[in-house]
Order: structure tokens, then sequence, then C-alpha cells
């Protein structure tokens, strides 16, 4: 190889591929809002994008954790009916039965880990695959969802309580700052700690990583623990964004929209590959999606079936990348 | 001299991608002008080190990927494959080396997979008949294989000969093997000869692609020589010694292969006592000292691994004492026992030992990430630092350790597992087919670090099917059968194949 000047040009070129392979949901989130800017009126307005963090806020924190069972190459179909029965559990706390608020949120997010230990434990011990666990358990947390609530929602939570989330602060509200913490703590969690490089290793290779002495039974319980924590929370937060607590709350087709987000950013559903970088990025792509359709007045139900070209058109994406690996 | 019946001439090949599409913006030739011709009814034998080439020229006969230059002449005609379907009607066989069966099809619906007899109106098989046929198929060949049996409930060997029946059924003129014996044993091995002296005699010819010396002798004809691409030449095989074949495969003689310059030391390291592979099976006994290479030699599927993955504690444990450093092991795990300095390198490096996505510094450190986790979070200047190192030391070829593992050739492959190990400081190092598949060169400088590694006083074990490795490295020997050791040779003298060989069997 004596082609040093050719080298270095190549390596630039090589870097410059390596970021956009590596950062593609970043990519994409751009282009996307350019081509917004440019065709969509009263896109490009300050009030209209603090908007979409704002709506992002709450998805990208599920997102984060569904990012984290995919990179097992599992998947957490259950998250959406988790989120419903935390937000029917933690109204009825704090409402019906005027708990504090400290304990009320514990109890539900223990009641989410609860969830993902079972989850785990199916996945991990009794080696159902993730797919059939989690559509298991999802339709039995949206049934106890409906029998403890009977079905009804409790609404008008109380003022203290929905303080947790929509009190202002430098602009933004208490939810998108626990978002961003969140982003924070997992993207140390995730991109520096030695459990995201396992977790990683883990998904590319189990055999591999379970024999260099990487606690893999471990780490594939752990994941779907968080998922369903992260997925509790959640469900507090949307309680008190719309002010209503409902097994309703959540549910598949937010599943699926989580899923798609983590798709857009990056994550492989084979496994190993994933960031929250990424997840953050993929959540806020759909909602620039959604929040395009819903100012040019189109057909709502369109969304869906964009999700749905999103989630396939990502997955071709992601085969035809690796074919050039 | 019979007639040529295929002849490829100034083939030449770009380097491509796992998909057969050429790589842009490299000019990297995986084959460079390289001539091959075989003759009716011999068996043409292809040499190289890995990634000299074989493979890929075996895949532009087998018309799996075109060549970019030169060209293929089969039966007196000049012939351009653009898939594997022609090359078969054409009446080449190709037996590869993963085997390329479906393992819930029973035997002769593989057999007959993509030609299968129907009746009428092309919808319904005629299972019975394609399975008289397959059992006939069979026994003309000197098997006795169930034709309804599923292919996964055979063995390796078992599969190894469907495929060969396959090719034959095929009207086949030309069969490729690329390293059948890889996974046979010798009762196998010598059955795979008779079947290839058999197809000789009915005018078949067989290029055969083989690491093992021994096997060549016996079997072939002629045979040919590639390195990095290039043809370097063909003789007949009554020139053939050993030397002179690796001397043209590495384009230097040989010196020594085998080091072996440590003295071991008197403190045992490991001591096992009674270990029980199996429920069944005969409890086995073994110890290992510092600094001390033992070797672990039989068949496949003696319990060679099984004993090392118990001692590892990667599999389910069947009873037995395992005392290491003067402490008794209760219940092993990996990750306890990489933390004590026990560590396994596996013998099939692209699904245990490596992530095969994930660099090579990813996976150097993988096992001793926590030393690299300091203050909050993996230091990646540390990171880097190890794993150059390690780069250099092993003489790791790649362009850096930003590399991913599977672009790496076999060898380097393990030397990076290999490194794996070395970066967690092992006391003891059980090595499993440390050398399997990887070409002559690296073999040696694998021999080296073994050899400099009990120098430092790490005991290894070292599980090997090549007796010439086992002798060439080894202080002690224990032989494995049907579960247990059947035998402990502690002489030096002792160490001869034949010796080891019986106690095998």
């Amino acid at each position: 190889m004596g082609k040093e000047q050719n080298n270095s040009d190549n390596k630039k070129k090589q870097a410059l591929k390596t970021y956009i392979k590596r950062n593609g949901s970043v990519v994409i989130f751009i282009i996307i809002c350019i081509i917004a800017a440019l065709f969509v009126p009263r896109f490009a307005s300050a009030n209209n994008l603090l908007l979409i963090v704002k709506q992002s806020a709450i998805p990208i924190i599920a997102c984060i954790g569904m990012t984290m069972v995919l990179m097992t190459g599992g998947i957490d179909l259950s998250l959406g009916y988790t989120i419903g029965l935390c937000s029917t559990i933690v109204g009825m706390l704090v409402k019906t039965h005027e708990m504090a608020y400290i304990p009320a949120i514990l109890i539900t997010l223990g009641v989410g880990s609860v969830i993902g230990l079972i989850n785990g434990f199916c996945v991990q011990s009794i080696k159902v695959p993730a797919f059939i666990t989690t559509l298991g358990t999802g339709y039995i947390i949206y049934g106890i969802a409906e029998i403890v609530s009977h079905g009804e929602s409790v609404n008008r939570l109380p003022k203290g309580f929905l303080a947790i989330g929509k009190t202002e602060l430098l602009g933004l509200n208490t939810t998108v700052l626990i978002s961003a913490i969140i982003c924070i703590v997992f993207y140390y969690i995730l991109h520096k700690s030695t459990f995201g490089r396992n977790l990683s290793a883990f998904g590319l290779s189990e055999p591999a990583s379970r024999l260099s002495g990487v606690a893999t039974a471990r780490i594939n319980v752990t994941v779907y623990v968080v998922s369903s924590v992260l997925a509790a929370l959640v469900g507090i937060l949307l309680s008190i964004d719309v002010n209503c607590a409902q097994p309703t709350m959540g549910g598949g087709g937010y599943t699926f929209e989580i899923i798609t987000g983590a798709v857009l950013g990056g994550v492989s559903l084979f496994g190993g590959i994933g960031s929250v970088i990424g997840a953050m990025f993929g959540v806020m792509t759909i909602k620039v999606i959604g929040n395009c359709i819903n100012l040019m007045n189109a057909a709502y139900y369109l969304y869906d079936a964009i999700m749905g070209i999103i989630i396939l058109a990502a997955i071709i994406f992601e085969n035809v990348k690796n074919r050039k690996l | 001299m019979s007639k040529t019946i295929l002849k490829m001439d100034h083939i030449t090949k770009f380097i491509f991608d796992a998909y057969g599409k050429p790589i842009r913006g490299t000019d990297v030739k995986i084959l460079e002008d390289v001539h091959f011709d075989v003759c009716e009814s011999e068996v043409h034998i292809l040499i190289g080190e890995n990634g000299a080439g074989k493979s890929t020229l075996m895949k532009i006969l087998g018309g799996i990927i075109p060549q970019d230059e030169g060209t293929v002449e089969l039966f007196g005609k000049e012939v351009h494959f653009t898939n594997p379907k022609q090359a078969e009607e054409m009446g080449v066989g190709f037996i590869h080396q993963e085997l390329n069966l479906c393992p819930n099809l029973s035997v002769a619906e593989n057999l007959f997979l993509g030609r299968e007899i129907t009746g009428k109106g092309n919808v319904f098989s005629k299972k019975k008949q394609m399975c008289d046929e397959s059992r006939q198929m069979l026994m003309r060949l000197g098997f006795d294989i169930d034709p309804n049996v599923l292919v996964r409930n055979l063995s390796t060997a078992q599969q190894q000969i469907v495929e060969i029946v396959k090719a034959i059924s095929c009207d086949s003129k030309i069969i490729i093997m690329d390293e059948p014996t890889a996974s046979l044993t010798q009762t196998e091995i010598d059955h795979l000869f008779d079947i290839i002296r058999s197809m000789k005699k009915q005018g078949i010819s067989i290029i055969y692609i083989s690491h093992r010396f021994e096997e060549l002798k016996e079997i072939g004809d002629r045979l040919t020589v590639l390195r990095d691409g290039c043809y370097v030449g063909t003789i007949d095989m009554a020139d053939f010694s050993h030397d002179k074949v690796i001397s043209m495969m590495v384009g230097r003689t040989l010196g020594q292969m085998y080091t072996c310059t440590h003295t071991p030391q008197k403190e045992e390291v490991l001591r096992v006592e009674g270990l029980k592979i199996g429920p069944h099976t005969e409890p086995l006994n073994l110890h290992v000292n510092k600094g001390e290479v033992v070797g672990i030699g039989g068949l496949v599927g003696a319990g060679r691994t099984e004993v090392a993955k118990s001692v590892f504690g990667a599999r389910k444990f069947y009873g037995g004492k395992i005392i290491y450093k003067g402490e008794e092991i209760t219940k092993p795990t990996p990750k306890s026992m990489i933390q004590k300095g026990l560590m396994y390198l596996t013998e099939d490096r692209k699904i245990e030992g490596l992530v095969l996505r994930m660099n090579i510094e990813q996976n150097i450190t993988l096992a001793s990430l926590s030393e690299m986790f300091k203050n909050g979070y993996i230091r990646r200047n540390e990171e880097e630092k190890a794993s150059d190192e390690m780069i250099k030391n092993l003489n790791i070829v790649c362009t850096s350790g930003e590399q991913l593992a599977n672009t790496l050739s076999g060898g380097n492959q393990q030397k990076v597992a290999l490194a794996k190990w070395l970066n967690s400081k092992p006391m003891l190092l059980i090595l499993d087919e440390p050398t399997r598949g990887i070409d002559v060169n690296a073999k040696s400088e694998i021999y080296q670090i073994i050899d400099d590694l009990a120098k430092q006083g790490v005991a290894i074990l070292m599980i090997s099917s090549e007796l010439p490795e086992l002798i060439g490295m080894s202080d002690r020997i224990y032989v494995m059968r049907r579960g247990t050791i059947s035998a402990e040779l502690t002489d030096r003298e002792e160490f001869k194949q034949e010796t080891i060989l019986s106690h095998t069997i």
C-alpha cells in the first residue's frame, strides 16, 4: 500500500461514512426537518419546534427502554399496556386513595419492575421467545388494568401531583427536564459503562460473551426490568400530561410507535446495536412526521400507515447496510 | 495421461464482498493469473494457506461468483457460469465445508431437493419412490443410512456422506470437496477415501482441498499450490515431500515449526478428581502444573471439550472435585473462573470465541473490561493501548484496532481470541484446538506464544486433534476415550503417534 496521500483522503471519507452510519438517525431527522421546513407552512416556527420537543419528551423515555430490550435481540410488546396499568394505578392511588405522591409513584414504579422481572424471567429462564412472552404478559396487564379500574378513567388529578410534570422551568416544563435527565443517565450507562458494552456484546453474540465472563443472564433480565420501570414512569408522566389516568393509556399502538422510533434510531432488530441518541432522534423524527400531517390537515389515520412504511423501510435499509459491511 | 477435462486459465478476481459484488475503490486481487486444470478420473489436491484463494477459485468453478478475467474451459468448451445451477448441470458438484443440507428434512428429501420426483401435474411428490431410490443410491456406495431419518439427527460424518451422495447423484463429473475430513474420525476418513477411489474408477474427478498432509499422499494424484492468490505450481504426488510442499506454500523453508523451550515447575495449579462429564461416563482425574503444557488427545467426541467446559463452568456439572490453586471450586461459572485466572479458548472462535461484529479492540478487552473502567467510565485510551500492544505482540495483521473481527482471516481471528485472554492475565489457559483451520505461518506463531506463556509460568491445557502438534508441544499428554481419560503419557520419549492412537480407539 504505497499510497499515503490516497490513504489519508480515504480515511477522511471513511470517517465521514462511519459517522453517517453511526448517527444515521440524526441525518434522517435533519433531512426530514429541512423538507418539512420547505414544504409545510408554519412548521419552522419556534413554537412548533418547541411543541415537537415537548411531544417527544415522554415517548423518548419509553424508547430508551425499548432500545435496550431490542439490543438484546428481544422485544417488549407489553410496554404500551404497562403504561396503561401504571397510569391507572398511580391515578387511583393519588386520587381515589389520596395517597402521598412520592409513595404512590414508588409503588407504581415497583409494579413496573415486577412486570419487568416476570418478562425477564420468562425470556431468560424459561426461554420463551420475547415476542410471545411480552405479547402474552401485555394482554394480561391490560386485563388487570381494566379489572382494577372497572374500565373507568380517573379524571382531574390533584394539582400538586400535576405539578410534578407541569411546572415551567427555564421555558420548558419539568416533564422535558425529567426526560433529559433520563437521556443523560442512560447515555452514560449505554455508552460509557461496562454494562453498555456488555449489553452490546451479549446482543451480538450470546455464547461468545457468556464465555468471556459477561453476566448474560443478569443483563437479559435487567433490560426488561429497565424497560418496564421506564414504561411505568411514562405512565405517570402521560397521566399528568393529559390530566387523566386510564387503562387505555398507551396500548398496542403506542408500543408500535415506540418500536418504530427505536428502529428509526438505528437499533438493529437482530440485537447488539443501538444508542440513546438514536432513540431520541428516532422519536423526534416520528413526531415531526406526525406534526406535518397535522399542519397539512391530512387525515390523521395516514399516520399509522406511515409508521408501518417507516418500520419496513428501516428494516430493509438495515439489511442493505449490513450487506455492504 | 488421460485427457484434461477442466482448464482454468489466467483467472483473476478482485476483492469482493460477501455477496460477490466487487468492493469499489480498491484494486486488491485475491486471485491473480491463476492456472488450474483437472484430468479425467484424478484426485487433484488444491492446497494453500488460509486466504491463498482456494475457496475463491472453487467458487468461480462452482458458478457461485464470476471471475473478473480469464477463461474456464470445461470438456473442451468455454463456459461462463452465472449461477451454481448451471455449473451443476455441466457436471460440477460442490461439497461445501459448511454443509448445505436442510436439517429438518429427511435424507431422501435432501437428496431430491429441487428435483423431486412428482406424479401427474407436478403437484404431489412421490415420497416412496424417492425413498427407495435414495436407499439404492446410498447402498450402492456402501452406506447404511435410513433415507427417512431427518438430517439433523445424523452425525456430521453421515451428513457429509449425504452431501457426497447428492453430488454423485447429480451426475457430477467433477466433485469439489472443501476440507471434507475436518470433522470426521479416522474410520470415517478411511471410508471416505474408499468412496473417492471407487468414484475415480467410475471416471469422476475430484478436486480435494485439505490442510492435512497425511491424507494427501494417500489419496492424491496431483497437487496444485496457491499462495496469496497466485499460482505457485503443480506437482505429481510421486514427487511429494512434506518440506517441499510447505516451502511452496509459505515461499520459504520453515525452520522449527514447534517451539518447546519452557520447563514445567513443581507447583500445582489445577487438580481435577473424579470429574464426570456426563451422567454415565467414568470419572476422570487430571492435574496441571505451573509452566507446564499438558496435551489432551483423543478423537472428536471423546469428551475433551466437555472436560474443558466443565472446569470452566460453561456446561452442566455432573460431579467431581475441582481444586484450583489449592482451593476447591464448588460452583464454577465462566465469570468467576476468569476472575480467578482460569480461561478457556474455545474451538469455535466464530460463535463462541469472538463477537464477530465488534471490532478487534472491543473483542480484546471484552473479558477485562472492568480493568479499563476507572472513575466511572471506560477509559478509551487505555483500551486502545492494551489492544495496540496485543496487536503488536501477537503480530495480528489488520489496518487498526477499529477493524471488525469478521473481516479478519482465520489465523488473525484466533490471535484476537487469544489476545482477549492474554489481556486478562491468565494463570491457567485451556486451549481447545488452538490451530484448527489456520495457516502454517499463524500456526507456528501460536506455538511460539504458547511456549512464551509457559515460560512465564502460565499452566496450559491444550486439546488437539493434530498428533504432531500434541507431540511437539506437550510436556505430558492425556489421551481420552469415550468420556474419560484412557492414558497418561509422562515421558516425552513415549510420545509417538501410534502410542497415542492406540489409546484413543
